[in-house]
């Protein structure tokens, strides 16, 4: 079954004193993740996404054409930040691998189960 | 049907689908209600039906079904009538893997014991609402959505890894508690039969797997003293018997000693919880059959402690009682004054302890008013067979 990580995470974490300290080290962690993923044979696939201020939302209000916004659609303390998909039997497996996603500070990793194309 | 459980967790296993288990037995069950006869090896007849008729709903529920897999699917799924009576049975015990997968973090934690009550312990979903005090139609989509939850979120089938398990302890103890509580108001055995004993046996195995956590041996010696008196609950005219009219000789000495063990083991761990509290409280009503009398002051300060950690007014009414054997009636009836019978969803144990402490304070005519409120909130049958004999007893004085 494949899975998508979906790393919430607060971008003000890479903005304190030591941001580049922080930056570092998630990179690294990131990297030893990866690097766990290839060596396990698990198929994968995932991507890091620029700064939510970067976001074009185009929202529908129900009626109508969608309206262009600038931002992204949740303007929450936390912003999606990257994803990963991973192929593995179950969920626990699943929320292993995202339990090695670093998350500096508070944030979230939402697992959710990709639709499979056969159903 | 006293293999259900079994058999249900035996299919959830093959098919890795809750919902597609119960159908599929339920489907079986049909079969065999519908042929004269039962066959000799029932479960494992009803298996083998069950697990064809699962694959009938597989095809039926696919639309893209090709002929060819449906095909290649029964022949798998085939069994000769020999093979049937080689199946062996009993049919090893997948209840307690079904427990742990219902009771994982991943589905909402005030769903998970309803999940369960319903898949292991097959409790129509309207006595898992009215213990869980909610209307029929919400749980009924709480649990329809938390099957589909373990199925498209690939909940894994397999017993979690013993890491895993502490996080998972409070919903299975909830679920056995809950499910304990319902085959218990069912002295009369509308539900099935088979139900108290299967819950006693699940206790106890998760007092094996869990012997360092002492609300898991709390929760099976509870269990495991109120079923030691289980027999001498209803007498010969179907109408329940209280504890303090029952024979201690008549209970089951043995599972008496085995809840003391637990509870000793679980004392060890000086971390006390509302279980290992409504366990020694029993305990020390099962002590009669041991000394002869009950000591009351024990148990008044037992209560006390559970007011403490588990507050509530159930507990607040058993506390009046044991008050009133301690200190007398009158007080015991101050004390219930101060329960807000309002809070009470079911107030029955409140009208029927007033009613209790009304007639040993000589106040009949009172205690028949009381009385008259108990049955008023539909008791069981064996209850309500007891409660109306007390009140014809009343209005001969």
């Amino acid at each position: 079954m494949q899975y998508m990580l979906l790393i919430n995470e607060s971008e003000d974490a890479y903005a304190g004193e030591n941001a580049a300290q922080v930056m570092e080290e998630t990179l690294a962690g990131h990297m030893k993740l990866i690097e766990k993923l290839a060596a396990s044979g698990v198929e994968w696939s995932g991507n890091r996404l620029r700064e939510a201020h970067t976001a074009t939302t185009l929202r529908y209000s129900g009626k109508g054409e969608g309206a262009l916004h600038d931002g992204p659609y949740a303007e929450t303390h936390e912003e999606l930040g990257g994803y990963y998909i991973v192929d593995v039997p179950d969920l626990d497996a699943a929320v292993e691998w995202a339990r090695m996603i670093p998350i500096p500070g508070a944030g979230a990793i939402e697992i959710r189960p990709v639709w499979p194309e056969d159903e | 049907m006293d293999a259900r459980p079994r058999l249900i967790a035996a299919l959830a296993a093959h098919f890795s689908d809750l919902d597609l288990a119960e159908e599929a037995f339920d489907a079986a069950l049909a079969v065999c209600l519908t042929q004269g006869d039962p066959p000799d090896h029932i479960a494992g007849w009803l298996m083998s039906v069950a697990r064809r008729k699962g694959i009938d709903i597989i095809r039926k529920r696919s639309a893209e079904f090709r002929a060819g897999d449906a095909a290649a699917l029964i022949k798998e799924g085939a069994m000769d009538m020999g093979e049937v009576i080689a199946l062996p049975d009993p049919i090893p015990d997948e209840r307690l893997r079904l427990l742990f997968i219902c009771c994982h973090p991943a589905i909402a934690l005030e769903t998970r014991a309803a999940l369960a009550l319903k898949i292991i312990c097959g409790l129509p979903v309207c006595t898992i609402a009215r213990l869980f005090l909610i209307g029929e139609p919400a749980m009924f989509q709480r649990i329809t959505r938390a099957k589909a939850k373990v199925r498209e979120a690939g909940i894994p089938f397999d017993l979690p890894e013993r890491r895993d398990w502490p996080e998972r302890l409070d919903a299975i103890l909830l679920t056995l508690e809950l499910a304990y509580t319902a085959a218990y108001q069912d002295a009369a055995g509308e539900l099935d039969a088979e139900l108290s004993a299967e819950i006693g046996r699940l206790a106890a195995m998760i007092a094996d797997l869990f012997p360092e956590e002492p609300e898991a041996l709390g929760l099976a010696a509870l269990i495991t003293l109120a079923r030691s008196r289980e027999t001498e609950r209803i007498g010969q005219d179907g109408a329940m018997i209280p504890l303090s009219k029952q024979d201690p000789v008549l209970w089951n000495r043995q599972a008496i000693e085995q809840a003391r063990a637990w509870l000793d083991m679980a004392m060890i761990k000086q971390q006390t919880g509302p279980y290992q509290i409504m366990a020694a409280i029993q305990l020390t009503h099962a002590r009669r059959a041991f000394h002869g009398e009950t000591d009351w002051r024990a148990i008044a300060s037992l209560y006390d402690a559970l007011m403490m950690v588990r507050p509530g007014p159930v507990v607040h009414v058993n506390r009046a009682l044991a008050i009133a054997e301690c200190k007398g009636a009158e007080l015991g009836l101050a004390e219930l004054d101060a329960v807000d019978a309002n809070r009470l969803s079911n107030a029955r144990p409140y009208y029927v302890a007033r009613a209790k402490l009304l007639e040993r304070a000589g106040e009949n005519e009172a205690a028949i008013k009381a009385l008259d409120s108990a049955l008023k909130f539909e008791p069981p049958r064996a209850e309500r067979l007891f409660l109306q004999k007390w009140r014809d007893a009343l209005t001969l004085i």
